[in-house]
């Protein structure tokens, strides 16, 4: 197929009906380190593998308060992303002050999707390259959330993204009817277990290269901090999801 | 008075009010929250709309009333509807609390203060939201979340007869009859006030606005009957 002469920019439509910019913009989302989340019925929890980029740098963060029900990881251009996690904390702070509540998650994830699909209709602009995981608690419930470079969304019970996340999505599949009754500690170990599903051969979870962020009905977004991450890891070796299922 | 405008050609605000509605009364009590009004619109000091309901109900389980200009009422109530309106555009089932529409009534009367164009009101929110909501935003957009509530005249005359028979855990009935009692006395000392009333409450079954109802008052006093020693009927 000549897809060049159709992949110009956003506003040519190939004939078999398909945007190609859009399409390669959520490549980029799938070049971004694996990000995955998961909820359960009083918390969620947001895993992602971070990236170094040479022995002398640090570790880019992935995962981004929101606000203090709200949190995201990032997949994709991290520049971009900046500028979605802006936008979105000025919601939050606008909506706060005008009605001293949380924004709703679902509302906010709406306002996203309908920036980014501005911008796949526009002769002048690109899409945003970065997918998002959206975590969010508000009265409707918990919610997981993912946006794409095309302005779609969609709400999840868990998903992953970026990298070799189809390893995790694999894992998720075979363990996610757990995830609604699980306690926090088996929702973090269950994100980390899918985690390691996807780092390659020669990599090695480790504090320094994870990030685990949770939030729960009563808990605003949190990191867990070095400590807790090692114990968490060191606890992959005797985590056993089947042994959740004989409890119940 | 007001109406320079035009020969000036300044903008001018509107510093006082035209037509204003009473008093009004709102307590909590046990099961929710009731509030009261009269249900008269003066022009002044001509008691000109008598049948008025002052009393809106802007959400399954928020009501909203005011005392002051009447049209910045009506104004209000628009704006309030406003805001859950755009909670179609959403489609999320999430609609805003009580405590929501009284803290986006409390910014926008302090945005309008702020322009010394205020919403001449006095503004009460009640709602029942897994608890009970009461809260006042006044004309200068302060917002004062409270269990009971008077505004115009009724905080003078009545908050001697709430602290003495009123509680927050009375019954809806006890609750009633203070407020009836309290518009009894309003309709005595208040030239402004009128003796229909009409009370409004909401709890966990949602909304309730009743019928008006007439205070009861006695009139037929023989001072007032005859004059000095003068029969004026015949027995």
């Amino acid at each position: 197929m000549l897809k060049h002469l159709y992949d110009t920019d956003c506003v040519t439509w190939s004939p078999q009906g398909k945007l190609f910019q859009v399409e390669y913009a959520m490549e980029a989302v799938k070049q971004g380190s694996i990000c995955l989340g998961l909820k359960s019925n009083d918390h969620v929890v947001l895993c992602s593998l971070k990236r170094q980029p040479s022995e002398l740098a640090g570790y880019q963060e992935k995962q981004f308060k929101i606000d203090d029900h709200m949190a995201i990881a990032i997949a994709g251009l991290t520049a971009d992303a900046r500028v979605l996690c802006k936008y979105m904390r000025t919601e939050c702070l606008e909506y706060k002050y005008t009605y001293e509540s949380h924004h709703p998650v679902g509302r906010l994830v709406f306002k996203v999707a309908e920036k980014s699909q501005h911008k796949t209709q526009s002769g002048a602009k690109r899409p945003y390259g970065v997918g998002l995981l959206v975590a969010g608690i508000d009265p409707n419930g918990v919610h997981l959330f993912e946006t794409c470079p095309s302005g779609n969304y969609y709400e999840y019970k868990c998903q992953a993204i970026g990298s070799r996340s189809q390893a995790a999505r694999t894992y998720f599949e075979s363990w996610f009817h757990l995830f609604q009754k699980s306690n926090l500690e088996q929702l973090i170990l269950h994100g980390l277990s899918a985690i390691k599903k996807a780092i390659m051969e020669d990599e090695e979870l480790n504090e320094k290269n994870v990030e685990v962020g949770i939030l729960g009905k009563n808990q605003k977004f949190t990191h867990l901090n070095a400590q807790e991450l090692k114990n968490y890891i060191a606890q992959l070796e005797t985590f056993n999801p089947n042994s959740q299922i004989q409890q119940e | 008075m007001i109406f320079n405008s035009e020969i000036s050609g300044q903008q001018e605000h509107t510093t006082s009010p035209v037509v204003t509605g009473g008093s009004v009364i709102a307590l909590v009590y046990n099961g929710g929250v009731l509030v009261g009004t009269d249900t008269l619109c003066s022009y002044g000091s001509m008691a000109t709309f008598k049948n008025v309901q002052k009393i809106a109900q802007i959400s399954k389980n928020t009501i909203y009333v005011s005392s002051g200009e009447f049209s910045d009422f009506q104004q209000v109530v628009r704006e309030l509807a406003k805001i859950d309106r755009s909670a179609l555009q959403y489609d999320d089932g999430v609609h805003p609390s009580p405590k929501d529409y009284g803290n986006y009534l409390a910014r926008l009367s302090y945005k309008k203060r702020c322009k010394i164009n205020p919403l001449y009101l006095q503004n009460v929110i009640a709602g029942f939201d897994n608890d009970k909501y009461l809260a006042l935003v006044d004309i200068y957009g302060t917002y004062l979340e409270s269990k009971f509530i008077t505004t115009g005249f009724a905080s003078y005359f009545c908050k001697a007869i709430i602290s003495n028979y009123w509680n927050e855990n009375c019954s809806l009935d006890q609750a009633k009859q203070v407020i009836r009692e309290c518009f009894k006395v309003l309709f005595c000392r208040d030239c402004r006030a009128h003796d229909v009333i009409q009370l409004a409450y909401v709890d966990a079954q949602g909304t309730h606005i009743e019928e008006p109802e007439r205070v009861e008052t006695k009139w037929d006093f023989n001072g007032f009957k005859y004059r000095a020693n003068e029969k004026l009927h015949t027995q």
